[in-house]
């Protein structure tokens, strides 16, 4: 649409490689943070490529802290928190894992009724849930930590599963929707004709056809669930039901933590989304725009 | 539809002898629903109504511990509004959201006019990667820049030295001058995706024709930009607009990560205000309640703009 000429041209190279750079920019800086020494990093606070490259920060990390190689031989104090990188890295995975499957399950059911079932109150459900996605979290947290703490339930996995799930619902509903509604009506209803109860025809009929829609509301769910601070920060406060973001944040302010080792959990922890996002990113630029911009 | 319906009438007649009675529309959508109501009641609503009970009392830890909490009328909502820095991070929230939202519409229709360039390789390089800062975690992103942003071990400030810029390194997120611009870029860097995407989608389903027309009647690139692309853009800008400043309103992790609100009070902000004073000793519920409910309503309102604008054609 614009001009072609050399000029135009090179001015568009030009800008992509800015912002190419900027998305960039700190994927660099976290990896090379991560495959040096705190020695090289703080030897020479003006180079930005060290002599040598190490990957001990990541052995200390994925042997829970007993191979310490050759960069954290003389460390006598390792924070706890790294130590239990597995068992964050698997508690991370059931909770996005669970939600995922419940905002899928309970989303799916809701969204089909609210799109194909019109009532009064599953449009006012709609507008509930297109209200509900702007809580913000902190409000929630307050109150969820009182009555958590009262049912005994701090501590626990199911605690933070059930808290996202409820958070993430109306995003999942407003991303399928849309979808649901593009389904022709007709399918449905040949369906019951051949003598389909309505969950039958959903079941059978319909999700099969939404297999799409469901690949992008779940990787969306999968990402923000996994990504997930504040819920499982103030619900879980045990090291064996932390979760990675939680785990990465107790580093903060550890004046032990240097910042090859924090780069390192860094690079651990974004890996799983940044392979989802490389995969996936067809579906997740549908979910995205459908769960805005579709009513 | 009213071609078949009285097909389906018969059809419904038959089963009804063969398989017992279907349930009626209205009750498989309630029960289709059951789990999404129980959800939103017990996760979302009751908690936003429990946040407001606990923000006219009396709760801190000796509280919880008994189980009682002292009903104090609008005492929460007057020390907090009376706390100066709940004004400063109300202020802070103001800037930091002003500044990323307007940055990420700018720039998102900039980036979303480039990746749409088919001819241009370079652009369909740009599209493959533009989603990466979405598979992000916001707190691994909080601390990746703030190594990036180290006064003294820093990699920004290598950077700069080994392009020769500079020779004193720069005190980015430590100077109460510029700290809170410095946490707007990793914000934005973070969240400009979603902008780039929704804008690029709508871009799509601009009609090639309206170009077509314009450039027979001789609009310049410029002119074509302002006078077609811009005013059908209106929408999702708008959509923008509206969702990015309620989330930005409520920033924590880039925040935690890089400053913890420092230095000083420079980057105290609304939800590390209500956490600050909830979580940490005196561990005051109460006032976090009335802080996080003040921050609630600003962004409620703002989620009712958006259902009126933007969901107004919610009846599907």
């Amino acid at each position: 649409m614009f001009a072609t000429s050399r000029t135009a041209r090179l001015l568009l190279h030009v800008a992509n490689a800015t912002v190419i750079l900027f998305i960039l920019l700190p994927l660099v800086a976290v990896f090379v943070g991560s495959i040096q020494s705190e020695k090289a990093l703080q030897a020479d606070t003006r180079r930005l490529l060290p002599l040598e490259f190490t990957l001990d920060n990541f052995t200390v990390i994925l042997s829970k802290g007993e191979q310490k190689g050759r960069i954290f031989e003389q460390v006598t104090y390792l924070p706890d928190n790294i130590k239990h990188f597995y068992t964050a890295f698997l508690n991370s995975a059931i909770v996005a894992v669970s939600v995922t499957f419940l905002t899928l399950l309970f989303g799916s059911l809701s969204a089909y009724t609210i799109a194909h079932l019109r009532f009064r109150w599953t449009l006012f459900l709609m507008q509930a849930n297109v209200v509900a996605r702007f809580v913000p979290v902190i409000v929630l947290m307050i109150p969820l930590y009182i009555v958590m703490r009262s049912l005994g339930q701090l501590n626990t996995l199911s605690g933070v599963i059930i808290a996202e799930t409820g958070f993430l619902l109306p995003y999942a509903i407003l991303i399928l929707a849309p979808y649901f509604d593009s389904i022709p009506r007709e399918l449905e209803e040949a369906a019951r004709i051949d003598g389909c109860t309505r969950l039958r025809a959903f079941v059978f009929v319909i999700l099969p056809l939404s297999t799409p829609a469901l690949a992008a509301c779940g990787v969306i769910m999968f990402i923000i669930s996994w990504h997930e601070l504040l819920i499982p920060l103030i619900l879980n406060a045990r090291p064996d039901v932390m979760t990675l973001p939680v785990v990465i944040a107790s580093l903060v302010g550890d004046v032990h933590v240097f910042f090859n080792l924090m780069m390192a959990i860094c690079l651990l922890a974004l890996a799983p989304t940044v392979i989802l996002v490389a995969l996936l990113q067809k579906y997740i630029v549908e979910g995205l725009s459908a769960g805005a911009v579709k009513g | 539809m009213t071609v078949v319906a009285p097909q389906m009438a018969v059809a419904r007649h038959k089963r009804r002898r063969g398989f017992g009675r279907e349930m009626s529309a209205g009750w498989f959508a309630f029960f289709m629903n059951v789990p999404t109501l129980l959800f939103l009641v017990l996760v979302l609503a009751w908690p936003v109504i429990y946040a407001g009970y606990l923000s006219v009392h009396r709760v801190g830890l000796a509280q919880l511990r008994r189980g009682e909490f002292p009903f104090t009328g609008w005492e929460n909502y007057g020390r907090v509004l009376e706390d100066p820095l709940f004004w400063t991070a109300l202020q802070n929230t103001v800037i930091f959201t002003a500044v990323t939202v307007s940055t990420e519409v700018v720039l998102a229709v900039m980036i979303a006019l480039l990746i749409n360039q088919t001819g241009v390789w370079t652009s369909r390089l740009t599209r493959l990667l533009i989603l990466l800062p979405y598979a992000i975690p916001p707190i691994a992103n909080g601390l990746i820049w703030a190594f990036m942003y180290s006064f003294q071990f820093g990699f920004l400030n290598r950077i700069l030295f080994t392009l020769g810029l500079t020779q004193d390194p720069v005190n980015w997120a430590g100077n109460p001058e510029t700290a809170l611009f410095a946490v707007t870029v990793p914000y934005i860097w973070r969240t400009l995706p979603f902008a780039i995407i929704l804008v690029h989608a709508a871009l799509q389903g601009i009609p090639r024709e309206l170009y077509e027309q314009a450039a027979v009647d001789g609009a310049r690139a410029w002119r074509r930009f302002w006078h077609v692309t811009l005013p059908l853009l209106r929408p999702v800008i708008a959509v923008i607009l509206i969702l990015r400043t309620a989330f930005a309103f409520a920033v924590f992790e880039e925040i935690l990560a890089i400053t913890q609100g420092g230095p000083g009070d420079a980057t105290w902000v609304a939800a590390w205000y209500s956490y600050k004073i909830t979580f940490s000793p005196p561990n005051n519920f109460g006032m976090g309640s009335a802080s996080a409910f003040i921050l609630a309503l600003m962004i409620g309102v703002m989620a009712l703009v958006y259902l009126r604008a933007v969901y107004r054609r919610v009846t599907l």
